[in-house]
């Protein structure tokens, strides 16, 4: 460690990727053709050259002891030459050049707790955020509801079975460090109570501006408590987003009362239909530690559903799309109630302004 | 153990990886062994514990580390400073193990052992660090060729799909333009300056394995230009065996119906293809992305917070994207500058866009309007006037 | 136009920040903005950077966080 008074060099990024490449990617960067999935779990891809890389994909926690890390690197260095990555969604891939090295490593991975798959028309590993481990906004715990809902949904991680991928995400406030608004599932937690405002400690902790700017609907006002600047919050008015409590540590909002919504069809994908975002299916589910039942039973009625009636190639949404919401609300035997309608800005575009409906069997046709 | 952990231990059980084992894993260490009992009494009120915010950081950064203190520090003293470090990781999370060695001895000397490989924004996140081992941790990164990640309204850590690396689909070198970036803008990722933050997401081509048109402020999607490639052989192969069915999964679902499929030929009209990779993931061994390859820029991708979620806006349609990168540079600054000089603070560079208008934006960055920039043109008759007009 | 020091730049800098303390949260903007208001085209963004960047170095402040980044007066040990 250099002694306090050098100066250090600070800024200088992170390191070459290139140097963690395994040899057969850096020989073939850039030069592939083709890839296939000979099993769930195990990507084949094929060079100009002819060479052939074996990525082994296994499912991890995210939140990892650097002890499971360096079991990684244990593995990589037996099986893959050193060589591995991470996923976007958590997983660890490990990139084999020696096609006999991979069934041994797909052993070892799962006596050691890591399944593998995660791959094509699978439901691979929820994108999600801190929750209760270390969020100070989080309405829900995130690692605990997914976990829950990954041992529920098992069979489908290791399997190829679905129409199409679907995508699950979780995030634990509207803040949605987890960016679930494009999901084909979304989990998110919210807020039940307005912010609790703590009149002895705002004028010291917070800008009463920026808390007023910060509410989505006008709802928090300035006020004058004991002589003091405080604010207030409309309580009819507020939407529980939890924005004022981001920028102002005096209106904390965590409430043992918080819960979970359900969202479904939405995808980032542009294949086929265009990116779309999530829509409200569920309002709320009540949080029940340590393994949330409700969402469990929730989510994996809606795979389920899913799974049973779209057709191949088709996500979620597509499928929604295809059938209207009219009538996925009522094979998915979910209420819909007045917090399905939106009401916030762009709230006109999601009304129903033609007549063209199928109909429905509640009309008691011929009755 | 210092205390049961009933409640949390039930996650323990069940086929999938278990996040409690990895508590436990490091709880031979006072920090983690305090967090899982922070946990429990979570599981127990179902309430968090964590405290908002704090002024933690390196000497000389706004960014990187973001303080976390525990509300029952009395009872769990080793959880009360609890911060987090991001840590830039490569471009397209590609490791040694040797490198990964180095990053766990590092973490087991400064901090809980606790990880997350990696953080939503794509960071290598260590999860519990003291304050008073922000600085020799930082000293050890440096010196072990790490640096800190972006947080705060700053450049966040721009990440990327493994591309070229290991993608046949990949339409330009994701990875190359990541860490050029990332290097270039060190400065915006470590000393906030932004009205809010700012990401950079780059996706080799349209299938967005990153999600950067829903989850980055300027999102960098491959594509091309010319026309599919098909292999007949491989496409042979998939008529053999006759699955997928070609004619109801393929060209049926083609969104512009550019597809015929008769006598085993698969003919496509490319001037009439969107580019949406379908016919691409259905058949990857007989059809593949053009030769004439590049990207789009799309700006303005944003969750719900403030004013609703934002999927990022097509800017430019085609960019070839090679060294030394200078139009995306170019272009980067210019948004950046208008948005410094006019952004509200907290106000994300797609609602900024929202309030003064695409067109406005366009002409302060220099841009010309297209058709191909909306869905469709505008339905109301409120049209300002303008100085070029006639 | 006479030529302005990073220095000085940095002092008014700081001046501000310890006026506004308590009163109104400044970002970088806010300051770089300020100063150019103050120093006239003297002084332009880069100088605006690197008189932040003094200021943050040499621990007279620092960036806190809260919903966005701001500069404050480094707290007393």
């Amino acid at each position: 460690m250099p002694p306090a008074t050098i100066k250090r060099k600070t800024d200088i990024g992170p390191p070459d990727y290139q140097k963690f490449l395994p040899p057969i990617i850096q020989r073939n960067y850039g030069k592939w053709v083709r890839h296939e999935i000979p099993r769930p779990g195990v990507l084949v891809h094929t060079a100009e050259s002819g060479e052939k890389l074996y990525s082994v994909r296994a499912g991890s926690p995210r939140l990892l002891s650097i002890k499971t890390i360096r079991l990684f690197a244990a593995l990589a260095d037996e099986f893959s030459g050193g060589c591995l990555r991470f996923t976007s969604r958590n997983n660890v891939e490990f990139l084999l050049a020696d096609a006999g090295k991979v069934d041994p490593l797909i052993l070892r991975l799962e006596s050691e707790g890591y399944p593998v798959g995660g791959t094509g028309p699978s439901i691979t590993n929820i994108v999600h955020t801190q929750g209760w481990v270390h969020c100070h906004s989080a309405a829900s715990d995130a690692s605990g509801v997914v976990k829950s809902v990954m041992d529920e949904l098992f069979p489908y991680f290791g399997s190829m079975r679905l129409p199409a991928k679907l995508r699950i995400a979780f995030a634990c406030c509207l803040n949605m460090c987890g960016a679930v608004h494009c999901s084909d599932i979304a989990i998110l937690g919210l807020h039940r109570k307005p912010p609790k405002i703590n009149h002895g400690t705002l004028f010291k902790t917070c800008e009463i501006p920026t808390t007023v700017a910060s509410c989505p609907t006008g709802a928090v006002r300035p006020v004058t408590v004991d002589g003091k600047p405080s604010l207030e919050v409309i309580e009819g008015q507020c939407v529980l987003c939890g924005n004022c409590y981001t920028v102002c540590p005096s209106m904390p909002m965590n409430d043992p009362e918080d819960g979970v919504s359900i969202w479904v069809g939405g995808k980032v994908s542009n294949a086929r239909r265009e990116p779309m975002f999530s829509k409200l299916a569920i309002p709320f589910l009540p949080n029940t530690p340590p393994r949330w039942p409700e969402v469990t039973t929730a989510v994996k009625a809606l795979v389920e559903l899913y799974a049973a009636h779209a057709q191949p190639f088709e996500r979620m949404g597509e499928w929604i799309e295809r059938i209207g919401w009219p009538r996925f609300f009522r094979l998915a035997g979910i209420p819909f109630t007045r917090d399905h309608i939106d009401d916030f800005t762009h709230a006109g575009e999601t009304y129903k302004r033609s007549v063209h409906l199928r109909r429905s069997p509640a009309w008691n046709l011929g009755g | 153990m210092k205390k049961p952990t009933p409640l949390v231990d039930e996650l323990e059980k069940g086929p999938w990886p278990s996040f409690v084992k990895e508590i436990k894993k490091s709880a031979d260490g006072p920090m983690a062994s305090d967090l899982l009992s922070v946990l429990e009494r979570s599981y127990d009120d179902k309430i968090g514990h964590w405290k908002h915010g704090g002024l933690v950081g390196v000497k000389g950064y706004g960014a990187g580390v973001i303080g976390r203190y525990n509300d029952l520090a009395g009872e769990f003293p080793d959880a009360a400073e609890f911060h987090t470090i991001r840590i830039n990781p490569p471009a397209g999370w590609f490791y040694t193990s040797d490198v990964l060695r180095q990053l766990c001895d590092i973490w087991e000397r400064h901090g809980s052992g606790l990880t997350n490989f990696h953080g939503a924004t794509g960071d290598a996140v260590f999860l519990g660090a003291k304050t008073v081992e922000l600085e020799p941790l930082f000293d050890e990164l440096l010196a072990a060729g790490f640096d800190l990640g972006g947080s705060g309204s700053a450049l966040r850590t721009p990440s990327c799909c493994c591309g070229k690396a290991r993608c046949e689909w990949a339409c330009f070198d994701t990875m190359a333009v990541t860490r050029e970036l990332t290097h270039v803008y060190q400065d915006e990722m470590h000393r906030p300056a932004f009205p809010y933050k700012f990401k950079i997401k780059a996706s080799g081509c349209p299938n967005d394995c990153v999600g950067a048109i829903a989850r980055s402020d300027l999102s960098i999607i491959g594509t091309w230009r010319d026309d599919i490639q098909i292999d007949k052989t491989g496409l042979a192969k998939y008529v053999a065996e006759g699955k997928p069915n070609i004619q109801r999964d393929v060209v049926e679902r083609c969104p512009t119906r550019c597809m015929r499929f008769a006598k085993g030929q698969l003919d496509i009209d490319n001037d009439e293809c969107v580019r949406c990779m379908h016919c691409i993931n259905a058949l990857p061994n007989a059809l593949a992305p053009g030769k004439d390859r590049g990207a789009m820029l799309l700006v303005g991708g944003k969750a719900p917070i403030l004013g609703g979620a934002l999927l990022s806006s097509l800017l430019v349609p085609f960019i070839k994207l090679e060294p030394p990168y200078e139009d995306i540079k170019e272009l980067l600054v210019a948004i950046w500058d208008l948005w410094s000089e006019h952004g509200k603070n907290r106000e994300r560079v797609g609602e900024f866009i929202q309030r003064i208008g695409l067109a406005n934006f366009l002409e302060q960055i220099g841009l010309d309007p297209q058709p191909e920039m909306v869905a469709h043109p505008r339905t109301n008759p409120y049209i300002a006037l303008h100085e070029d007009k006639p | 136009m006479s030529d302005v020091t990073v220095e000085a730049v940095a002092d008014a800098m700081y001046a501000m920040v310890k006026e506004c303390h308590g009163k109104r949260q400044l970002k970088a903007i806010d300051l770089t903005k300020a100063m150019a208001e103050r120093f006239g085209d003297a002084c332009d963004k880069p100088l605006g950077k690197e008189a932040i960047r003094l200021l943050i170095e040499d621990e007279r402040c620092t960036y806190s966080y809260i919903g966005g980044s701001y500069i404050v007066l480094t707290p007393e040990k």
